[in-house]
This record gives structure tokens, sequence and C-alpha cells, in this order.
């Protein structure tokens, strides 16, 4: 009992210590104008507009053309921002290319709520001098997406417009980096299922698929090199190269696999089969998780294209 | 006791943690000031009536002349001597100003001063990943800034941008394209023979213009005492601006006025120092550094080198003549530099293309001099004391010794601490660069 109300006192002074330290509450008082906060401002023009018009009240993404060296991650490349001739050319090429199909064939709820909200322009590529590489694009959290090398882009009817480098240029940068990304988003919401795995497990690269060249991938049964670096990013190239090439497109590359057994062991048909199986749970994949018909999104994703190029 | 000590420890708080006055030393916070300092930077650069004269100083070097005149809905529209278009025809871009460690003057889209800061390097000829370390996000410090001066410091390579305030006359200046008559003066480039020299008054000057690093070499007879004088430059409309003064005497030059190019007689030119001239070619230096030649040749020898050409040798206006980028060797290696390696061996010197793989580097083929001859006026004299395997006939390497060979000989320029120009002593219409 004793020992009970020693315990008792000692929470009583506690209490009041408790209570005499907290001070009188004040209000937030006088707030100065912090400059920068809620984002930066500036007199709005027809790129504003159209942003706001076009991707901010349809779709509530934003992309960012003027130049914030904080939303770059390594702070230590030198890039440059994009030229404002080139924002609009580059994201209504998105918009019908990546957008427009997905909305036409799963809706805008499905879009809404899964697509990346930051789009974040770079004018000039990031180049990794040292390993000779150049950053095309990065994703972060599935909501941020930065696309270098905006200055580069050309698309039909811009002035130098090369049909034979731009179209490739295009396809393989932008409109693959968003597409990739975009696989990452829904595999990581849903995740794909696990006989994917199964189909190349012996022969994935790592961080070694820098020293492999595309064909040399496809002989392993792997779409691009970099497909062949984990289970994930094989997944997403698929989707973005299935669906940048077109259906002819990637039949092409499938039957282009040369005879004879590669370095690894693997034969000619069973890369093949191998790059089948793939599309085959892919496909799969977007009917029965998203209830996406994926050859009709194929479709549609081509004939944009082909209408820019 | 331990307890008690502990109460202590409490009861300190208490009487501590509420003294709450905020004392400070200003009399607005630092956000109230931070916010003034933002508008009036952009109310002094928006309110020059006539805009601003620039000059950028990239922290890779070199200085590079601008315009700029800025509104009050974030936009810019300038001018830039960077190249003749961009001189020609002005650019609107935007600009906005931003608090960040510092307050920033930031041009957030791209511009014509974004075309040094480029890391493609195929727009400006400056190094991979980097461009030619420049900026256009500059931190704005108050002590910096006058009524009619604005110095700014680039955030990433530390660039020195200076803004000085634009008459009415420099704008009408801008407009009318007197930029793009200034930068006429690059024309300088396309006179057939090395050496260049123009007449100001009283004085001859050899000028040399390297253009990729933005500095123009004077070079005078001081009685026979040769005087040299090195300033980078920059354009403006009325022409050519040094960034330091050439004084001479009585003569003090701060730049050329009056750029005048004649592409009919490839003639450059200009006023300067108070007086006008054009720029006559030249076969031999104004002053020939009488011990080049031998130096050029010891280096080598002493530090246990070579001496490398990529471009081999320039003939009558044309980067490489005899197209030596085009070699291959027997096994089709691909062509990585043109060689001299003075004592070779014993007994001669060897000058060859070398080529390379990923295991190593060849010489396939080639010419064996002799040690050359050092003139007492200055040149090298070479001559041939054999070959190295079997040199195709007409072919480059074939050009090339036929032109090491030419009994006149070279003159050896030194244009820094570790490169020459062998100029050609008949007629200094073709040089090569070795480095």
């Amino acid at each position: 009992m004793k020992t009970i109300f020693r315990h008792f006192t000692h929470c009583i002074i506690a209490a009041l210590l408790a209570g005499m330290t907290s001070c009188k509450e004040e209000g937030l008082g006088n707030v100065d104008d912090i400059p920068g906060l809620g984002g930066d401002v500036w007199a709005e023009g027809p790129i504003d507009k159209w942003i706001q018009d076009s991707l901010v009240a349809p779709y509530n993404i934003s992309a960012k053309y003027k130049w914030d060296q904080f939303e770059f991650g390594n702070m230590t490349k030198n890039l440059v921002p994009p030229d404002e001739s080139q924002v609009i050319p580059l994201l209504s090429t998105i918009k019908k290319a990546w957008t427009t199909p997905y909305v036409e064939e799963a809706g805008k709820v499905f879009y809404n709520k899964y697509s990346p909200k930051f789009f974040i322009l770079s004018g000039s590529n990031e180049y990794n001098v040292e390993s000779g590489s150049i950053t095309l694009g990065t994703a972060e959290g599935g909501r941020k997406v930065i696309l270098f090398g905006v200055n580069l882009f050309k698309i039909k009817g811009m002035q130098g417009y090369d049909p034979g480098r731009d179209s490739s240029f295009v396809k393989d940068w932008f409109l693959h980096t968003i597409h990739h990304e975009f696989g990452h988003i829904l595999h990581q919401t849903v995740f794909y299922p696990v006989e994917y795995k199964n189909i190349s497990k012996a022969y994935y690269q790592g961080g070694n698929w820098i020293n492999w060249s595309d064909a040399a991938a496809r002989r392993d049964g792997f779409i691009t090199a970099y497909s062949s670096s984990s289970f994930d990013e094989d997944f997403v190239e698929m989707i973005a190269m299935m669906l940048t090439e077109g259906r002819a497109g990637f039949d092409k590359i499938v039957n282009s696999i040369p005879e004879g057994t590669s370095p690894s062991g693997v034969t000619k048909a069973q890369a093949q089969a191998a790059l089948r199986q793939k599309e085959a749970i892919i496909v799969a994949y977007y009917k029965n998780t998203w209830k996406i018909d994926f050859y009709s999104l194929q479709t549609k994703v081509r004939t944009s294209m082909n209408k820019l190029f | 006791m331990k307890r008690s000590f502990l109460y202590l420890l409490f009861l300190t708080t208490v009487f501590f943690s509420c003294e709450n006055k905020d004392d400070t030393v200003f009399e607005e916070s630092a956000d109230v000031r931070l916010n003034a300092a933002l508008a009036s930077y952009e109310k002094q650069l928006v309110e020059a009536p006539y805009g601003w004269n620039a000059v950028i100083y990239p922290g890779g070097g070199g200085s590079y002349g601008f315009y700029f005149k800025f509104d009050d809905k974030n936009r810019v529209t300038m001018y830039s001597d960077f190249s003749d278009a961009a001189a020609a025809k002005s650019k609107e871009s935007s600009y906005r100003l931003k608090a960040m460690q510092t307050p920033s003057l930031i041009f957030d889209t791209y511009s014509y001063l974004h075309v040094l800061a480029d890391p493609d390097n195929e727009v400006n000829g400056g190094t991979l990943g980097e461009g030619l370390k420049s900026d256009f996000e500059f931190s704005i410090y108050g002590d910096s800034l006058s009524e009619d001066r604005m110095a700014f410091v680039g955030r990433k390579n530390q660039s020195r941008l200076v803004l000085t305030k634009a008459t009415q006359a420099q704008a009408t200046a801008y407009t009318n394209g007197d930029l793009a008559k200034a930068v006429l003066f690059n024309n300088i480039s396309k006179y057939i023979p090395y050496f260049k020299r123009v007449t100001l008054g009283a004085n001859t000057y050899e000028i040399t213009v390297n253009q990729n690093t933005r500095t123009i070499k004077m070079t005078w007879l001081n009685g026979n005492v040769p005087k040299t004088f090195t300033t980078s430059y920059y354009f403006n409309p009325t022409g050519v601006a040094f960034v330091s003064p050439l004084v001479n005497g009585s003569q003090t030059i701060t730049g050329f006025t009056n750029i005048t190019w004649n592409a009919n007689s490839t003639q450059v030119g200009f006023s300067g120092g108070g007086a006008s001239g054009v720029v006559v070619s030249a076969i031999k230096p104004l002053s020939v550094d009488l011990a080049a030649a031998r130096r050029w040749w010891q280096a080598p020898v002493e530090s246990g080198g070579d001496w490398r050409s990529s471009m081999g040798f320039h003939v009558n206006g044309v980067d490489d003549a005899f197209k030596v980028n085009d070699l291959k060797d027997d096994q089709g290696r691909p062509y990585w530099f043109y060689m001299y390696s003075p004592a070779f061996n014993p007994q001669y010197d060897a000058f060859a293309p070398i080529f390379n793989d990923e295991d190593g580097i060849y010489l396939d083929n080639g010419h064996a001099p002799a040690k050359p001859t050092f003139t007492a006026d200055g040149r090298a004299v070479f001559t041939q004391l054999g070959t190295f395997g079997v040199i195709p006939a007409g072919g480059a390497v074939d050009k090339s010794g036929d032109l090491l060979f030419d009994p006149a000989g070279f003159y050896l320029i030194q244009t820094s601490d570790e490169t020459y120009d062998m100029v050609s002593a008949k007629d200094a219409k073709s040089w090569i660069t070795w480095e």
C-alpha cells in the first residue's frame, strides 16, 4: 500500500512539472509572406495555359518546363532547361501516344488513378561521361517522371525534321521511357504472375546488361539488353517495346532472331518461345488485372505514332 | 539522491522554456527583407529603359557579349555574340527571381545564354557533359550592385555575369544589327596565310586570334625588342571589345571598331588606338623566335614523349588537307594521330600516322627524317633519311612527307606551354599543330 502511494506522488509531481513547462499557447502571430511558399510564380503565358487545359484539368498531371535545379536527382550534372518552342510539341506527342490510348482503352478513372503526376523536362541530355552513357528519363515513386533531351525532340512538321533519324529517336527515347515507367507503376500496384520470372530465370545479367547488345540479349530471350537486368525491368521493357513497336514490329523482332545457339546455350526456338510466353503473360495480365485489351491498346498507340512521323 | 537530481533537472527546464521574447536586430523579419530585395532587383532589371549590355565570363574561360531587355512579365529578349544568327536575330525566353540560399536570377527557359552552358558539345564546341562550363542561374549579392551596373555569380560553374545599363543608342544599335556587323571580325579566320598584320598609326602589330578561347594576341617591335600582349575579347555593337586594354607608349587600344569585311579580297578592316587599318597577311612572323625550332625538337627528347597532331596539315585554308583522318592501316585499324618523334632512334626521327585498337598502338608506314637543320634565322629544315614500311604513292602519308621535306623549312610558333604550330616558311599557307 505504501509503495503504491509513493508511486502516486511521483506521478503527481511529474504531472505538475509537465503542466508548468507547457507555456501559454500563442497563435501563429504574424507570419510573413514567405518567398516561394506554395511554389514559384510567374506571369503565365500560352504554354502555361496549354498545360493547364490539356493536362492539369483533365488528368491532374503537371508539367514543369521552367528550370528548377532541385527537381533533378543528380545535382552535379550540367543540364539546361527546355526551349519554350519544344514544350507543347513534346507534351502533346506524349498525350497522343500514351494518354489517349490508355484513356480510350481503360477509362479516365483508371488513367487518372495510376498515371504519374509530375513531368519534369530538361532541355539537354544527362551525360554520364565516365560510363559513356546518356540518361533518357527517370521515374521516382510512380509520381514523377523526368524527361531529358527535350530540345532534341522533333516530329513531323517541325523545322529540320528528318524522318529517318527523328522518328526512331522519339520512339526509343520519349515514348519508350513513358511506357516503360508506366509499366512499373502497374506492376508495383498489382504484381504480375510469378510464372513470368521462371521463363528466362537462368539468363538474367544483372548490372552486366550494359555490356550486352539488344541483338545478343534477344538470342537469350530478352527483348532488349536492359530487359536482362532484372525481372521487373524485363517485364516493363516488354510492355514498352510491344506498345511502341506495334504487333507487327514486335513479331518482326521475334522472327529476326538468328539460327543457332547463343553463348548462354539458348536455341533460336527457345528464345522465340520465351518472348512469346512473356507476351502471353502480359496480354493476360492486362486483361485479368486491368480489364484492358492489350492488342487493341497496342494498335491505338501505333496508329497515333504513325500520324506523328 | 539520484531522483532529486532528476527533479532538479526538470525544474531547470521549467524556468528556461518560457522565455519567449522576440528580439531581432533588424526592424523587419528575414522574409520581409528578402521579398523586398527580390522585388527591388527585379525592378532594377525591368526599369532600365533601354535594357542591359552584358558580358559573361564562363567558368570554363573566355568572354561573351550579350544584350538583355527584361520586362515585368518574366520575359527577357536577348542578342548574343556567340553566332552570326544570334547576333542578328533576337530571341525571347523567360526569367524569374527566386529566393534560394541567396536571392537568385534564373534564366529559366532556353535562350542564347544557355547555348554556352549546354552539356551537348556539338552545340558550343565545349566538353561533353559540361559545354563551356557556363551558367544560367546566378546568385545576387547586394554589394555587387549599383545603379548602372549589376554583377552576378553563377551558381553552378561560378561564371561571372556583368550587366551595364544600355543607352538608347546602344539599344537601337542591337536592333539595327550592329552586333552582326561586329562579328564579321570572325572572318579573320578565312585568311589563307598563317601570319596577319595590321598597321594602326605608327605601329604595326602581328595579330593572332583564337576564336575557341576568345583571346587576341598582339605582337609588335619596340625597337628590335618584340613585345606581346594577350587579352580576352567579346563583341558589342561597336565592334571587338578587349577585356584589358593594350598600352603601347602613347597608343592605347581598348578594342576594334568600324569592323569591315570584304569577301572578294578576303580582308578584315577596323579602327583601333585612334587609327584605322586593314589586316594583311604575311609569310613570316613579325619577330621570329629564333630558339623556338630547337626548343620544339628538344622538348620530347628530354621528356621522353613525342609530338602529336590529330588533324595533320592545314593547307590553303583546308583543315586536314591530306585527309589523314581517313587513313587505315593494313589491318584496317583506325587512325589516331600523326606523330613527330624527335630522336626516334639515334640515327633518325619519325614522322608517321599512328593507328590504334583495344590492344595497342601501331606504326604501319611513314617517314624517317634526319635530325632537322636549325637555320640561323629560326627555321627547322627537314630532310628524308629513309622510310618505314611501304608508303602508298599519292596517299595522305606520301603528301604529308612531301610537304615536310620542303626545302624552305618551317617556323615553329609556340602557342602555349605545350603546343606549337609548325608553319611553312615558303608561303605560310600550310601548317600543322603539334601538341
